[in-house]
Order: structure tokens, then sequence, then C-alpha cells
């Protein structure tokens, strides 16, 4: 037993000792928790999030217009609500001295350049057209009008953050829209429609972004830490003829997967604590890994990935064979799974390899089970596909794995 | 000259014999493609299947303004019960309950990526039912006029060249922090310093392969996204070569500096697959720099991927850029590029302690 537990430390110590492993084990996942929960994690949220937007109002002239109140909405976004919170809009207006004409030119071409989320121009006289539409608006009259009163938004399609500040744009607008109409005393807020949101599914509640990635980034962990462990620990060994020193001790084969398996597990189980820890403290996660399905879960999937890392040492030449075949395997089935987007909606032959595919089904139940997530699949398929990888694993690297390389 | 010929020849025999880098160097981009053209396919335009519950039948809702809405199918439920185990299996992406007198929108916190958007329709849908319940429609609307290039229209028509742009920098990194300092580390460089070879040739020998390779990478990568996702670029092919020349050059200079301050060459490859991968996730390539927070906004202006993701995608007319801007990145990353082959030559030369 000694020997086995041995071996087991080596694996450890020898993964925590390698900086470049240790990257790879455990920095990456926590730079891309962090990176992807900064970025999606606040999406669309007030103080999290601000776009750069200019604002040309050409309809100066009379005080307390309508073209005034729109003006000032928009600058009252561009002031930040909290102290260390950004404003949603950084607004950039023409000063003082500034050519209006000019101004306009320069910022479409920023906005086109990617410089500026959009341009929003209030034109000449759109205060009076909103006056006129207000006099012919009616309970029998909608706002039918040859002179339509409407703003003027430039933006760039395709432009991700153009196209979100316009989506943000349009419903300012439609505040300013009630806003007015209230205020001429044409519509009662008192009287609006209420509207309320429903959470259906696993939980009663919204989902923080976080707590849906985590789960996620454990098994991205979990699969990379097996997919390169497992087979550079067993064919660098070999290569180096480590492996071929051990044969001549009497540790045998079964005794010395032992060792490898209980490193690998442990390995994993410090892995899953710091990425949890990380998630929890560093970034507010609430998701719980407690349960025994999620335990059960984490476990299924150490076993199938470690299976999987057989799998890629029992085709592979050399130890630097190996890693090539990890590494093109490594990013389409991460992706392929479900961890970092919704699987639903894709064409067919990608659906086949979806299905195929053990992490989908773990990416799931794990979700599943720690209540972030509606599982697709059903409880038989989440284990029974892993279950199917583990023994075909097993089996192909029974079959052709060797374990010198003079044998 | 005939010794950048001679190690021209055999920097070409060793690249042909190892097919797993010509696997990387060529198709691996393409692969990257394939994966985010599949994925990303719909996430530029979401499918948004509404589901509509009308439990009070005296008061139907308008059907025109949810057709107006931005919802891309509209599906009857008979009752409540239903829309929610739809919206919970997924049959419709979002649901709303209308009793006459109130809406309830359903949304599943799984799908976390996609309900902002569906929250986007909701408040539109509400907004607009207000209105009509009190017989009135929206005064104020808004024109929208496209200024950006003709090719952009979808976020993944962005994220080629920036794939593209990665691919550049990894080839020109490992031209250096790997193919060479793995030379060193295996001593091919101390047998080679005894024979009359310049290291400059073998230097231009390695630098013209890359260059190659690279272009070709580059083309298959970006014909491959206008066959199979009927992108549409515009490209100006005399920027593009330049681009992709330039910025190779300077990838082999950055690969440089990493092989100098890294002590052991062996490790300069790992340092640089490090690098490239955080310089990956912070350059704008998989989502707009706009969307980061302030610190990481800045971090990224830093980066020499940024400015080559920018340079691409206006290379290729997805963006725009003003021209000097434009010129600024290329004769950086030559001038930087350039700069850093006599120190390169000076690491080719330098004896490896053991």
């Amino acid at each position: 037993m000694t020997d086995v537990l041995l071996l087991a430390r080596t694996h450890v110590l020898t993964a925590i000792r390698e900086r470049v492993t240790l990257f790879w084990f455990l920095i990456f996942p926590i730079f891309l928790l962090a990176i992807l929960s900064f970025v999606f994690g606040q999406l669309g949220q007030e103080g999290e999030i601000s776009f750069e937007v200019s604002l040309v109002n050409l309809d100066r002239g009379a005080a307390g217009s309508f073209s005034e109140m729109i003006e000032s909405v928009f600058d009252d976004l561009a002031q930040s609500g909290e102290e260390g919170k950004e404003p949603l809009f950084q607004l950039r207006r023409p000063t003082s001295e500034e050519d209006a004409g000019a101004f306009l030119d320069s910022e479409t071409l920023a906005v086109r350049r990617g410089r500026r989320a959009a341009l929003v121009v209030i034109p000449e006289g759109l205060g009076r057209r909103i006056e006129t539409e207000l006099v012919t608006i009616g309970p029998s009259h909608g706002a039918a009008s040859s002179d339509e009163a409407a703003l003027q938004i430039y933006y760039s399609e395709g432009n991700a953050s153009s196209d979100m500040a316009v989506a943000i744009i349009d419903q300012v607008l439609a505040g300013i829209d009630r806003e007015i109409l209230a205020r001429t005393g044409r519509f009662d807020p008192q009287a609006a429609i209420p509207s309320s949101t429903t959470w259906v599914g696993s939980t009663s509640e919204e989902t923080r972004y976080v707590d849906f990635l985590l789960p996620g980034i454990v098994l991205m962990g979990l699969f990379t830490n097996a997919l390169f462990g497992i087979p550079g620990a067993i064919l660098f060994a070999r290569d180096q003829r480590v492996l071929r020193r051990y044969w001549v001790t009497p540790l045998s084969v079964p005794r010395f997967l032992g060792g490898l398996g209980l490193g690998h597990v442990a390995l994993s189980a410090l892995q899953i604590a710091i990425l949890v820890v990380f998630g929890r403290y560093a970034l507010g996660a609430t998701v719980r890994f407690a349960s025994p399905t999620a335990l059960l879960l984490l476990l299924l999937a150490i076993a199938t990935f470690m299976a999987f890392g057989f799998l890629v040492a029992s085709v592979s030449k050399t130890g630097t064979s190996s890693m090539a075949i990890a590494n093109i395997l490594n990013m389409p089935m991460m992706f392929l799974s479900g961890l970092f987007f919704p699987i639903t909606g894709l064409p067919a032959f990608i659906r086949a390899i979806v299905y195929a595919n053990p992490i989908s089904y773990l990416a799931d139940g794990l979700r599943a089970s720690v209540g972030v997530g509606t599982p697709l699949f059903s409880t038989g398929l989440a284990v029974g596909v892993p279950l199917a990888w583990i023994a075909l694993s097993a089996g192909v690297a029974v079959w052709r794995l060797r374990w010198d390389v003079g044998r | 000259m005939s010794a950048y010929r001679a190690l021209l020849r055999a920097e070409v025999a060793i690249l042909l014999r190892d097919r797993m880098s010509v696997f990387f160097m060529l198709l691996f981009p393409l692969i990257f493609i394939l994966i985010f053209g599949f994925l990303m396919g719909d996430v530029d335009e979401p499918t948004a299947r509404l589901g509509l519950a009308e439990t009070g039948a005296a008061r139907p809702l308008p059907r025109d303004l949810l057709a107006e809405s931005g919802a891309d199918e509209l599906r009857d439920f008979e009752s409540a019960e239903a829309l929610r185990s739809a919206v919970r299996d997924h049959s419709v992406d979002f649901g709303l309950i209308w009793d006459g007198e109130t809406l309830e929108f359903l949304y599943d916190p799984s799908r976390i990526q996609e309900d902002y958007a569906f929250q986007q329709i909701a408040a539109g849908i509400t907004d607009a039912v207000s209105l009509r319940a009190q017989s009135l429609e929206p005064i104020l609307s808004a024109e929208k006029t496209h200024v950006g290039t003709e090719a952009s229209t979808r976020w993944f028509n962005q994220m080629v060249p920036g794939i593209i742009a990665f691919s550049i920098l990894s080839s020109g990194l490992f031209a250096v922090s790997g193919h060479l300092t793995g030379m060193k580390d295996r001593k091919t460089l101390d047998r080679l310093l005894v024979t009359p070879m310049p290291p400059v040739a073998l230097l231009a020998a390695i630098a013209t392969v890359r260059l190659v390779v690279v272009y070709l990478s580059t083309l298959v990568t970006l014909f491959a996204s206008i066959a199979i996702f009927r992108l549409s670029f515009s490209i100006d092919w005399i920027a593009y070569t330049l681009l992709v020349t330039s910025a190779t050059v300077g990838m082999m200079g950055l690969g440089t500096v990493i092989a100098l301050l890294v002590r052991k060459p062996s490790s300069a490859g790992n340092v640089a697959n490090v690098l490239a991968m955080v310089m990956m996730f912070l350059s704008g390539i998989y989502f707009p720099v706009e969307f980061m927070p302030r610190f990481l906004r800045a971090l990224s202006l830093a980066l020499p991927l940024r400015h080559l993701t920018d340079g691409m995608r206006f290379a290729t007319g997805v963006t725009d850029m003003s021209a000097a801007r434009f010129w600024l990145i290329v004769v950086v990353f030559l001038g930087g590029g350039l700069i850093l082959f006599p120190v390169l030559a000076r690491y080719v030369v330098r004896p490896q302690r053991s």
C-alpha cells in the first residue's frame, strides 16, 4: 500500500512543482472564470458596463422644450449613480466653440470606426413635431403623422457594443415617450399595465452568471487536467524509460495505476476545492456542490476524464504526440458540450457530436444537481453515457496501451 | 545566399515531415472557425420564440404589438401551466401570460446567456401594451442608420479576422519561442555554429517558411468562413498582405523577447503559450473589449494582439480605422521585429550553457 501512496504523492508533487502544469491546471481556469464573470456577468447591468455615446441637439432654442427634456435624460444617464461605478453612457457633446456639422461628421466616423457605440441626434424641429403629434393624438387618432417625431441614431450593425447601446437607447426612448405623454396628461402612469417576471425551471430565482459558469469551469479544469495529465504522466515516463526502471522493482502495473489514479483524484479534489473557494469568495458564487448527487457526478466526471486520458495515451505513440492529440481534442470537446454556450438550436451534425460528447451529459447533470439548470437529458443518459465512455476507454487502453518502450 | 537556400530547403523539409505542426499551423484556425461558426450562427440574431397563454379571454392581447416586438415566432398555449412546461423544456424561449389585466413574463433561469435579450423584448411589449391600453401609440420614434462597413453585420464577421490574427500571433511567436528555442535546447544550433552558416540566414529561412505557411493558413481560414458560413469581406489585399507580413515578423520579435527573458530555452514555448492564451481573451476576439471592466480595457490597449485584431478587421473590410493608425500598426510590428532581428541573431549564436 505504501508504494501506491508514494506514487500518488509523487504524482501530486510533480504536478504542483511544474509551473506550466500549475498554470493550465489552476491559474487558467481561475483566469477564465474571472474574465467571463467580469464580462458576461454584468451584461446590461447599470454601473458595470458603460458605452461611449455622442449626443447632438440641433433643436436648441425654446427653453423647456421636449428636445431639452430628451437631452437632460441622456445627461442623467451620463452621471454615475454610485461612487466607483461607471455611468451607463459616457456622453460626448460638441463644445460651444465646436461646429455642430463638423462634430456630426467626426462622430459618425467615430461610430464607423468603433470608437463610439452610437451617435444620437436630436434633429432640428423635433420639439415642435412632438407638440404637433400631441395635438393630433387622441383615443381615436393614434399617432399617425406625415411629419414623424424621430430621433436619429447612427450605429454600426454587427458591432456588439453598438447593437447593445442601441437596444438600451430604445428603452430610454420608450421611457421618454411615456414621460412626455404623462406630463401632458395623456398617459396615466397609475393605469399602466403591470408586468412581472417569473422564473420557471429548476429554481424560481434568477440565476447569476457566475453560478452558471462555475460548474462548467470546474468540469473544464477536470477535463484538461486528465486529458493532458494522464497521457503525459504515463507516456513521458515511458519515453524517458522511467517506467522501465519501475518494472524491475516489485511494483506491478495495477499498483502503478492505483498510485496514478489516487494522485489524480487528489489533484482533482484540490482543483475543485480551489475553484469553488475562488468562485465563492472572490466572485460571489452561491452555487453549492455539497449535495450527494453533485459529489457523485463530480466523481463520475473525474473517472470519465481519467479514462479518456488513458484512451488518448493508448492511441499515442509518444508523449509529444499525445500532447498534440490532446490539443486537437481539447477545444472541440469543451466548446461542443454546453460548458460555455447553449447547445440548443445547433445544426444536426454538430448536435450529433454534442450528444456523443460525455462532457455534455456531465455538464447538464452537474448544473441540474446544483440547481442552475433544467436537465436536458434523463438521469439514465447523464450517467449512462459517461459510464459507456469509461468502458470504451478502459477497453481500448487494456488492448493498446504499452507500458514499456521495449515491449 | 547559398546558406539561405540550403537552410530554407531544410526548414521546408523539417516542416513537411512534422505533420502535426503543419496541421496546427494550417488547419487549427479552421477548427475554431467551424466551432464558433456553428455555435454563434444564431447568437448574432438570437431566435426568440415567444409562448403566449391568454387566460383573460375577454380582452385579447393586440397581436400586431407582439408581431412588432422582436419575437421571431409566436405560439399560443391553452393554459398557463402548459406554457410553463414549454418554457421549462425549451419548446419556447420565453413565455407571456396575459390575464386581461397584467403581463407575466416567464423565463428559464438556466438560459442565462439569452435571457437578457428576451427581457429586452419583454420590456418593449410592456411599453407598447401599456400605451395601447390607453388608446395611445408611441409619439417618439428612432430612425436608425447603419454607418459601419458593408461587411460588418454579424459579430461572427468580426470574430473571423480575430481568429486569423491569433493564428498569426501563435505562428510568429512559436517560430522563435518553440521552434528556435527547441533547436537550441536540442543543441542543433551549437552544431550549426561550427559551420560557416551566418545566423541571419537561418533566421531568414525560418521567417520565410513561417510567412508562407501563415499566409496560406489565413487564406484557408478566410475562404472557409466565406464558403461555409457565407460571410462577406471586403479585403484590401495590399493592406492584408502587409499586415500578415509585418505582424509575423513582429511576433517573431516578441518571441525573441520571451526567449531572452526565460532561463531555460525549453520553457520559452510554454511561456509563449500562456501569453498567447491570456492575450486571446483580452483582445476583443471573442467578445467586445467594451464589455470588459475599465482596468481590463486599459490593459488590452497594451496587448499587440488587440492592435493586430483591429488591423485585420480593417484589412478585411469588417471595421474601419484611420489610415494613419493602420500604418502605425504595420510600422510598429515590422520595425519591432526587424530591430529585434540582430538581437535574435546574437541569441542564435550564443552558446548553450548546460
